[in-house]
């Protein structure tokens, strides 16, 4: 229990330090930035409590927007991806259900169901993301292709580099 | 009562994510500019730290870039000293007197945060107030504008960039004179966009732009950049497509403004307004 705390904990420290340090600083032509904090909120176990995937979420939120010195953006969008995770998992749930001991990678329950979930909740939260941050409706054709894309890139960021952390 | 308990217990992910959700949109709504900046300057002094120390890895790799710029500036410098001009007037000699006084002083600062994937971009300055930075400066880079200081602590100050949608100059067309406010339009970090230079101005793609010096942050005739392309707008007045001159991914020393003039020129001009 402690040990699967401090994995989290681990987790969620390296995951906020790769953003700012690496991932804040790619930028391609102005239109794609990938998010990959977000990987926190997806590798949480099935069993989380819901309040804690909630807090948890609003926390590393507000620490990348304590950061990047923008109040309330990235904590809206990732707790209301957070939110809507137990529904795309409803959505997406293979016909025996996850069973007991699971959890949500890509060793576990394949490509096909990994790239489903994945790119529907970032797809959610860079949406949310990019229209909070502009605020307004004016620039809607250009603020979906920023969100779009960069969903894109960072949910193919998650992808591969799920191979990498869970080598079989 | 029961029913209630009930019913928040049923629903307690539901209320529990408005309630976070409303905070955090509280949060969004609430910062003005004012405040986002005070925000930002809070967060920094966390993050300070860690952006000094990426600042410093990411130095040694524009080395070569920052001598080479350096060198040209120096180059530059030296054109102006007195020593690379001969005298030819040798019958009077002039000491400085009340109309030669200094009204610009320069500083530099060297950029330890910075964006230019946002729609409301700053940067960090390693300079605050205990080195006389103060809000309203002027912050140039070796190749054109940069920003305008917008809040300073102690150490650091916070520099409102040209890449920002709430940032204006006015900007002048060197060749002939008619200026104008220049805005970014939040899309690409390359252009900018100037308005209300009348149709019967004659530009052309290439021209140059300066600041015009109104507004009393930028002295007059600093690099903005030249124009790309333009169109008529509504008939009667250009808008104009501007290719900044300054490559923002790639600040990494500036030079702070101060206007020493700035006091006296507000003072006077508060004068007029009741």
């Amino acid at each position: 229990m402690i040990k699967d705390l401090l994995k989290y904990l681990l987790q969620f420290l390296v995951l906020v330090l790769a953003q700012l340090l690496i991932f804040n600083n790619i930028e391609l032509s102005g239109y794609i930035n990938p998010y990959i904090y977000v990987l926190f909120v997806l590798l949480l176990p099935f069993e989380v409590p819901r309040v804690v995937l909630i807090a948890g979420s609003f926390i590393l939120g507000l620490v990348i927007d304590l950061f990047m010195g923008t109040p309330g953006v990235h904590s809206t969008a990732t707790v209301f991806m957070a939110f809507a995770r137990p529904m795309v998992l409803a959505l997406f749930s293979p016909r025996e259900g996850y069973q007991t001991g699971t959890l949500p990678r890509i060793d576990h329950f394949g490509l096909e169901w990994f790239v489903k979930y994945t790119v529907t909740l970032v797809l959610l939260h860079h949406f949310t993301l990019f229209y909070l941050e502009v605020l307004t409706l004016h620039h809607f054709l250009s603020t979906f292709l920023r969100a779009l894309l960069s969903s894109l890139l960072t949910s193919l960021i998650l992808i591969i580099s799920q191979y990498f952390i869970f080598r079989k | 009562m029961r029913n209630l308990l009930r019913f928040i217990v049923q629903h307690h992910f539901l209320i529990l994510f408005l309630l976070i959700e409303s905070f955090s949109l509280f949060l969004l709504f609430s910062a003005n500019p004012y405040q986002r900046v005070h925000f930002y300057n809070y967060s920094h002094s966390l993050s300070g730290r860690i952006s000094i120390r990426m600042e410093n890895i990411k130095d040694y790799f524009s080395l070569r870039n920052e001598n080479r710029k350096l060198a040209e500036e120096n180059a530059q410098l030296y054109n102006r000293l007195e020593s690379s001009f001969t005298r030819i007037e040798p019958d009077t000699d002039r000491k400085g007197d009340s109309l030669t006084t200094r009204t610009y002083q320069y500083l530099t600062a060297r950029v330890i945060n910075n964006s230019i994937n946002k729609q409301f971009n700053y940067l960090t300055l390693d300079k605050g107030k205990m080195s006389n930075i103060q809000p309203e400066m002027a912050v140039i880079g070796s190749e054109g504008i940069v920003g305008i200081v917008k809040s300073v602590s102690d150490n650091y100050s916070s520099v409102l960039s040209v890449l920002n949608r709430d940032f204006t100059v006015s900007a002048k067309i060197k060749k002939n004179g008619y200026f104008g406010p220049m805005r970014w339009n939040g899309n690409n970090p390359e252009y900018a966009t100037l308005v209300d230079i009348p149709h019967h101005v004659n530009i052309e793609a290439g021209d140059t732009l300066v600041t015009s010096g109104f507004g009393g942050v930028f002295p007059e005739g600093y690099h903005i950049g030249i124009i790309s392309e333009f169109r008529l707008k509504g008939g009667n007045y250009y808008e104009i497509r501007v290719k900044l001159s300054t490559d923002y991914r790639k600040l990494n020393y500036v030079q702070v403004i101060r206007n020493l003039a700035r006091n006296e020129i507000d003072s006077l001009e508060n004068l007029n307004s009741p």
